[in-house]
């Protein structure tokens, strides 16, 4: 059961203690472990983010379903399980339930690629949705684009692909990237720093 | 590398950190300009405006999702009739078609090759672990023994006569 995270504000003006809701999804949780049919709001919220991160990892749209499925499949089967850990450091909005989810989302891509031995591919399909639709020459040109920048990002070893993955196309901090990675804050700065070192000299090479 | 090496590193990690925050925050108010840092080596601030604009979040089909959803309805339902029926109620949880079997240890292999450290978080459920699909029988079972135990106390009592007579 999610605990309530209590910090003293002002204490000389405000002497009761407020509660602060750090964990933006903590609503929605609790109402889902009441009742497990309120878990869809949580599904709608976080899918196109989990699929996301399981098509960029896997790179093809059959393997992401099966990944999200099961990651989802997990979490409301397992949601009793949950508990709310917000430190006061995570600040206002960050979730602890998105990390517990991208935790279940990387053992399933995990055992997902263990299962077919499979490494990220350009996902070109992706490409056009960020292009004009009229430009035609524009199009192929923002496609070829992306797909370069998808190859400098799949060839990164692992945790560094997964933090960048992380960072731009789920847009978490630098501490919920911590939590899923399993590492310090730190450890998750350096290793994006690195990674965009290394995607720029890949870039740079490709003449892209 | 030297301790002044590694806070050199740490230095330059921390604005490129701050960098991505605020075209991060750029993005999100859909600002035409990307910040700008004169501090942060361009090539990695260059990397990060390229990624900020070709890694886009992709969304599943629209079949997928609403298959998904019932599923996960389906499930959900399942997991709510032992609630309904008794608390009393034992589960046994069974995996719904198509999952591979349980693997109680929400443990991630460290065989891995992505994660040779086995740094894969253990306090999450692996996506392969038992999905609970709850059967109730606990209440069943109860029922069957009130009513083994009601049959045997009237037969007990048809086999013996009362010992006061009412008259």
């Amino acid at each position: 059961m999610a605990r309530p995270v209590l910090r003293r504000v002002g204490a000389a003006e405000e002497p009761r203690p407020r509660v602060a809701h750090l964990d933006r999804d903590r609503r929605l949780v609790e109402a889902a472990q009441r009742d497990p049919a309120r878990f869809e709001a949580l599904y709608r919220r976080y899918l196109a983010q989990v699929y996301s991160y399981a098509y960029y990892e896997l790179g093809n749209h059959h393997d992401a379903e099966d990944a999200t499925e099961r990651t989802f499949l997990s979490a409301l089967t397992n949601l009793h399980r949950f508990e709310e850990r917000a430190q006061p450091a995570d600040g206002e909005g960050a979730s602890t339930f998105r990390v517990w989810l991208f935790r279940i989302a990387r053992n399933a891509v995990a055992n997902q690629r263990r299962s077919e031995r499979r490494h990220p591919t350009a996902p070109l399909e992706a490409a056009p949705l960020v292009a004009d639709p009229l430009d035609v020459e524009g199009r192929v040109q923002a496609r070829d684009e992306a797909a370069a920048a998808w190859r400098a990002v799949g060839r990164l070893p692992g945790d560094r692909r997964r933090a960048l993955v992380l960072r731009f196309v789920d847009e978490m901090s630098t501490a919920e990237i911590a939590g899923v990675l399993g590492r310090s804050e730190g450890a998750v700065r350096v290793l994006i720093h690195r990674a965009l070192r290394a995607v720029a000299r890949q870039l740079r090479e490709e003449g892209s | 590398m030297t301790f002044a090496g590694r806070d050199a590193l740490e230095v330059d990690a921390l604005r490129t950190d701050r960098y991505l925050e605020s075209l991060l925050a750029a993005h999100e108010r859909r600002a035409a300009d990307a910040p700008s840092d004169p501090d942060l080596d361009p090539a990695v601030r260059g990397a990060a405006t390229r990624l900020g604009r070709d890694l886009v979040r992709l969304h599943p089909s629209f079949r997928f999702e609403e298959r998904l959803a019932t599923r996960l309805a389906q499930v959900a339902a399942s997991m709510r009739l032992p609630a309904a029926a008794g608390a009393e109620g034992v589960t046994i949880g069974l995996l719904p078609p198509g999952l591979p079997d349980a693997d109680v240890d929400p443990a991630r292999d460290p065989a891995d090759l992505d994660d040779p450290a086995g740094r894969a978080d253990r306090s999450a459920p692996t996506a392969t672990q038992a999905i609970p699909r709850p059967i109730l029988i606990g209440g069943a079972l109860t029922s069957a023994a009130l009513s083994i135990a009601g049959a045997a106390w009237v037969a007990w009592r048809r086999s013996r006569p009362p010992q006061t007579r009412l008259d």
